[in-house]
């Protein structure tokens, strides 16, 4: 038997029945279980509720359409409270303990690293949604669904520039300032190799504690070092406190650019107008035509509304999560089975359709293409403008 | 690689704004805070969750159009009621200094609990029309929102700081806070008196929350990311003393900004922190 | 004797530990491993900080500072050098115990540092080498990835390694705290925790004391940091150096009960297994509102913490105290001589000498210059108005205060500027016109520790039989097991006596010990005095009640203003016109004063 086009055949076939998403007959029999931990409490908690929703929106929709295998998929979730050592310690009881079927991964990359040890020990597969640092994660059967690529501290900042090169000013003088968080921090040190290697010239090299909760002096060193660009290693809340302080001094860089903002508010702020960032899916066209992407996306904005999240769109985070179920849900219906060697063979050797997008996950690390796109606030929306072919009704790059 | 720039007389001296208004901040915070662990003899670490819950509601009723000053009018008498009804507690139970760390720490889980649920773990900013306002000072820039702030932490300091000094009332609670048995003998109320602190004390935190709520960005785990460096300008300025609070987190804001403008940010804290030592260790009963 | 019971406590320590090693023999599934590591990690924070802050009563807030230096160091070895991990874990223990002596022995000089103040330096420790850490090498901000690392094969898992190695240093941990509390070193730090000078006056090295507790909890702090950072595998500097280790184990030991050696592994037990209970994601939220209220019902109903409501529902001894207690005893009546050899009353020898001592007080001068000697055998009086330098001069001699200028020589020995445990050590006691009983220690206990201390005995058993017959010559026996609380104004005093002697000095000074007392407590201080100088001591003797110093002293002397106006027979000084002049005022001086009658003794 050809298993390999057994497998893209049966590939195909869930992409399909994810794409109709038609009735289907009921799934019966004992449940699989996946196991995952969320922050559901502490400080990471903000974007680890998204993650909750998505998977309940995914667990609900998958059921509606005949599980995996014809069974029922059940999502065993618990609170690390946002400590990794909790989070080592739930996932030996999913695995040891509560003995269920799968892993999914947690949210950020200190609890997913944990999550990564106990897999490995119990060669379990682990697909994982958030993890900032590719270099880190060296097991084998560990695959990410966020598509930063095997050298994102390359491959990123390159794709902005790029972006910036193109545009209608291209930058000259950068100023280059940071939070000192791990996956934010590596990301930054590779973007300045990168522009160092463009030429460009760094005016202004800054650093700052995580938990900092002064922007002002920040800010008015920025305006000091007056830049054409700003490149800001912000998660969380930094981009906003920073965009305020600027506002206070009467200072908008001409261009400026924010790492992982915290979804949402970083849209609504009159100030963050032609502000940067990356992604790997948008509510627009051409994503929203990817496996899975328009059922998904209504669904989301109707449960988040309910939950009450201040951002009812979706982005990187719930877009990296429901592509982090349909990974592993590829990897079950291919191969047939609940076997975690055979998912993570099959996942190295072939692609699946996603979201984000058909993914690999044969490079180094089980990392394959940089799917990060730059996207752009303009009229008060976040607007896909690079690379060209994902743009969609020739949005561009804005500079003032 | 940045190392020491000279910064120009500008950003140097917007720094030091900078840093005296969020140095005002954790005064206006710390103020509460400072009373009742000095005159009451409770560490209340739900201080920081009354100060949040309060920047929730205010942002809560300016979603529904009330002005967040004016909030205050509601807010205020809420909250005086919530920080004696719970001193009422701890009263009752007859409840240690190292005890009320714990009770106050159940507390604050409780609220933040609440804060999560009705809020969601989501990052809330407050859009208010003074927000929108900044005054300018010769080259320096002074927001409405910060100059609000620095104007009530002057204020209430004072205001307290008076109280203690010349009414009757804030003597009877120093003589309490000395020794307790003394003070009932000369006649103070101290029941009274303390019902009416620790009331104040939680009244002053939801003003520091409507505070918070103009400035900053708030999200429910926040809260305990005030409690290390606003313990340290409450433990700095000396205990019960109205001032303290207020002198310390300025000179710990400050302190802290100049170092951001002059070299590496993520420095700050080690200067403000070692500027507290040395100021402890040569100066213990007279930091301020 | 019961000495069993001292050592059936360690042994059961020891044999819980071994029996627990046995668990991942179980085949228990690998999570309970992980937890029950949690669980014994922070049983070691929490009683290794119990050590410092909860037996001296120095309330740190810098645990995470000595914590994290011990993660870093593993790591950092581990990460960047390669060591073997099991080699790690000594050195994490060695660097965190030095950072916290080096801390130590600045902060612990300077007197004015007690309580929020110490609490506050410690939490600025760890702001400041957190963000050292994070802005060097050490961790740079990409934090330290130890997956690479191997773990060593203890267990038959990799979590049971860990579970082992916890088990391990709790165990030592556990062993340590016991060790500590009924030992003379513990009975010291407890009395530090009470009144830390009043324990440095009876001979408590205070000083020294203070630095091995904080060593010891650092070291111990080190190691649980070493093992944590394996655990992790991927270490950043943002877990470690905040205000939230600190205040877990605040939380643990305060829930557990802070003045018992156990206490601490209790509440860390209680609040591990609390907040893990509350795991299940629906009700995430709410679960944590649940462990607060949990807590704050808990504080409400235990407020002296877990352990001693649970002894007290045992019935077991009826309050805590170190060790256990032990019956009077029958020594022979030898004991309460002092150990130098004792002449006869004003033989003329000359104890102690004082030359030209001065003491001033930020521009105010108490003493100003007095010369004094004090004769072996006699009982000398110190007589003066108020404000005359006369308490002060008992605190300098002391050791109390630092004199500002001046000799004292004490059997030939300078003494002068010297440490007060070390002038208690040479032969000088002291009570104190307020009554200073360390206030959580049984009466027994608080005459055992100057025993210990001011007289040298090593073994708190030893101590606390000597200390009953101190107790008897005072007349407090039936009052041994009772809490100063408990005794009024009186047998206070007589404690502060029983004090005073328990450390067999030749030279006694007592503050002023007949003030609130009535007519009849007077005299039977009286005789008790006369009791105390008849077995050898010598005695300065301030007061003010004119009946006891005629019926007591041989000679008395007179400050005022803080210089000696006179000197003599008590019948003598007291009719001298400058004497009467100091005590009513001129007016006065011209008026013959009133016959007073000599009590024969």
């Amino acid at each position: 038997m050809n298993t390999s086009r057994l497998s893209r055949r049966g590939a195909l076939a869930a992409a399909l029945l994810a794409l109709t998403g038609g009735a289907f007959a009921q799934p019966a029999g004992q449940p699989i279980r996946v196991g995952s931990t969320l922050a559901l409490t502490g400080p990471l908690s903000a974007t680890a509720q998204i993650h909750k929703l998505v998977g309940d929106i995914y667990i609900e929709q998958v059921n509606k359409r005949g599980g995996w295998l014809g069974r029922p998929v059940e999502w065993i979730v618990k609170d690390d409270q946002s400590k990794p050592d909790l989070a080592r310690t739930l996932y030996e009881q999913l695995v040891t303990a509560d003995k269920v079927d799968l892993l999914m991964g947690p949210y950020a990359t200190g609890a997913i690293l944990s999550a990564m040890g106990v897999a490995q020990r119990y060669n379990k597969v682990l697909v994982h949604h958030t993890l900032g640092i590719p270099s880190l994660a060296k097991y084998d059967m560990q695959f990410p669904a966020w598509s930063l690529g095997t050298d994102p501290a390359t491959t990123v900042p390159n794709t902005v520039f790029d972006a910036l090169a193109a545009g209608p000013k291209p930058p000259k003088t950068v100023a280059v300032v940071t939070n000192k968080f791990p996956s934010i921090h590596f990301m930054t040190a590779g973007a300045r190799e990168v522009m160092k290697k463009r030429g460009l010239n760094e005016v202004l090299f800054l650093e700052w504690d995580f938990g900092n909760r002064d922007f002002g002096p920040i800010a008015n060193r920025i305006k000091d070092a007056n830049p054409d660009f700003v490149w800001v290693g912000a998660i969380g809340l930094d981009g906003n406190l920073l965009l305020d302080a600027m506002k206070k001094i009467d200072y908008a860089p001409p261009q400026h650019f924010y790492l992982y903002p915290a979804p949402g508010p970083l849209v609504s702020l009159p100030e963050a107008k032609n502000a940067l960032s990356v992604t790997i899916f948008e509510e627009q066209p051409p994503f929203t035509s990817n496996t899975g992407a328009a059922e998904f996306v209504k669904l989301y904005r109707e449960r988040a509304t309910k939950a009450g999240l201040a951002d009812p769109s979706v982005e990187t985070q719930a877009a990296a999560s429901y592509t982090a179920w349909q990974i592993l849900e590829a990897g079950v219906t291919a191969t047939k089975g609940l076997d975690d060697k055979a998912i993570g063979t099959w996942l190295k050797a072939n692609r699946v359709d996603t979201l984000q997008g058909k993914l690999r996950f044969n490079g180094t690390g089980n990392f394959g293409d940089d799917l990060m796109r730059v996207k752009q606030v303009q009229g008060g929306k976040w607007v896909v403008v690079w690379p060209k072919d994902v743009t969609a009704g020739g949005a561009k790059l804005l500079a003032p | 690689m940045s190392g020491f720039a000279l910064p120009s007389a500008t950003l140097l001296s917007q720094s030091v704004l900078s840093g005296i208004f969020v140095g005002a901040l954790y005064g206006l915070l710390g103020l509460g805070l400072s009373l009742s662990w000095g005159l009451l003899r409770l560490i209340n670490l739900a201080h920081f969750a009354f100060a949040f819950l309060a920047a929730y509601l205010c942002y809560q009723m300016a979603a529904l159009g009330v002005d967040p000053l004016l909030s205050l009018a509601v807010l205020v008498p809420l909250f005086f009621a919530i920080g004696a009804a719970l001193h009422w507690l701890m009263a009752r139970f007859a409840v240690t200094p190292f005890n009320s760390l714990l009770l106050t720490f159940g507390l604050t889980g409780i609220i933040e609990a609440i804060i999560q649920t009705i809020w969601t773990a989501d990052f809330r900013k407050l859009e208010s029309v003074y927000g929108e306002h900044k005054f300018k000072i010769g080259v320096l820039y002074v927001p409405v929102p910060e100059l609000i702030t620095l104007v009530l932490a002057l204020g209430l300091s004072f205001a307290v700081w008076a109280v203690l000094r010349y009414t009757d009332l804030g003597k009877a609670m120093r003589a309490a806070a000395e020794d307790a048995p003394i003070a009932s003998a000369f006649g103070v109320n101290q029941k009274r008196n303390a019902l009416l602190l620790a009331g104040t004390c939680a009244a002053l935190a939801s003003i520091a929350g409507v505070c918070l709520a103009l400035s900053f960005t708030l999200a429910p785990s926040q809260i305990y990311a005030w409690i290390g460096v606003v313990f340290a300008a409450v433990m700095l300025g000396g205990l019960g003393r109205a001032l303290g609070p207020l002198i310390a987190g300025t000179l710990i804001g400050v302190s802290e900004a100049v170092t951001m403008a002059v070299t590496a940010p993520s420095w700050a804290p080690i200067v403000s922190f070692t500027l507290l030592i040395v100021i402890l260790v040569f100066r213990p009963g007279r930091a301020t | 004797m019961k000495s069993g019971i001292m050592k059936r406590t360690p042994l059961a320590i020891l044999a819980a530990g071994i029996a627990l090693a046995f668990v991942p023999a179980l085949g228990l599934p690998a999570f309970y491993d992980s937890l029950l590591y949690l669980m014994l990690h922070w049983i070691v924070l929490a009683t290794s900080w119990n050590i410092l802050s909860g037996y001296t009563g120095y309330f740190s807030f810098g645990h995470g500072a000595f914590f994290g230096a011990g993660l870093y160091t593993t790591s950092t070895l581990l990460a960047r050098y390669e060591w073997p991990f099991l080699w790690t874990l000594p050195v994490a223990a060695l660097v965190a115990a030095v950072l916290g002596v080096a801390l130590g022995a600045v902060v612990f000089r300077v007197k004015g540092v007690r309580g929020e103040l110490f609490a506050l330096l410690t939490l600025a420790i760890t702001f400041v080498i957190g963000t050292i850490v994070v802005n060097t090498p050490l961790d740079g901000g990409q934090g330290v990835s130890l997956s690479a690392v191997p773990v060593p094969a203890i267990g038959p898992t990799q979590s049971s390694t860990f579970y082992l190695l916890a088990l391990a240093a709790a165990t030592l941990t556990m062993l340590i705290a016991w060790g500590l509390y009924v030992s003379k070193f513990g009975a010291g730090l407890f009395a530090i925790h009470d009144d830390e000078d009043a324990a440095e006056v009876m001979g408590v090295p205070t000083y020294r004391y203070k630095l091995m507790a904080l060593a010891i909890s650092c070291a111990l702090a080190g190691v649980a940091g070493g093992i944590h950072a394996l655990f992790l595998s991927y270490v950043t500097v943002g877990e470690v150096f905040t205000i939230t280790v600190p205040l877990t184990v605040v939380l643990m030991s305060v829930l557990g009960g802070s003045r018992h050696w156990a206490g601490p592994a209790i509440g860390a037990v209680a609040i591990t297994a609390l907040l893990y209970s509350f795991t299940a994601a629906n009700h995430a939220v709410a679960g944590k509102a649940m462990v607060g209220v949990i807590l704050i019902a808990a504080i409400l109903f235990m407020p002296d913490g877990i352990l001693l409501r649970l002894r007290k529902l045992f019935k077991r001894a009826p309050k805590a105290q170190p060790g256990a207690a032990h019956p009077p005893s029958q020594l022979a009546p030898q004991v309460l001589v002092p150990s130098a050899g004792s002449s006869p009353a004003g033989s003329g020898e000359v104890l102690l000498r004082v030359r030209g001592l001065q003491k001033s007080f930020k521009g105010v001068r108490a003493l100003a210059g007095v010369d004094v000697d004090v004769r072996r055998g006699e009982i000398l009086g110190l007589l003066g108005p108020n404000g005359s330098g006369k308490s002060t001069f008992i605190n300098v001699v002391s050791g109390h205060y630092v004199p500002t200028a001046g000799e004292i020589v004490f059997e030939g020995r300078g003494l002068a500027g010297h440490a007060a445990h070390r002038i208690a050590g040479a032969g000088i006691a002291r009570t104190y016109q307020i009554p200073r009983p360390f206030a959580h220690m049984s009466v027994l206990d608080n005459v055992a520790l100057a025993t210990m201390f001011g007289g040298a005995v090593g073994s708190p058993a030893e101590a606390r039989r000597r200390a009953m017959t101190w107790l008897e010559f005072t007349g407090l026996q039936g009052k041994a097991a009772a809490h100063p609380d408990d005794l009024n104004l009186h047998q206070r005093k007589f404690l502060e006596l029983a004090r005073a002697l328990a450390s067999r000095p030749r030279l006694v000074l007592l503050d002023e010990v007949l003030c609130g007392l009535t007519p009849s407590e007077i005299d039977d201080a009286v005789a008790l005095i006369r009791r105390i100088r008849d077995q050898g001591s010598t005695i300065v003797f301030v007061e003010h009640v004119m009946r006891a110093v005629m019926a007591l002293t041989d000679r008395v002397v007179v400050f005022n203003h803080g210089e000696l106006l006179a000197e003599g027979s008590a019948s003598d000084v007291m009719q001298r016109p400058e004497v009467m002049t100091a005590y009513l005022g001129k007016a006065h001086a011209v008026v013959p004063p009133p016959s007073v009658e000599v009590a024969h003794a």
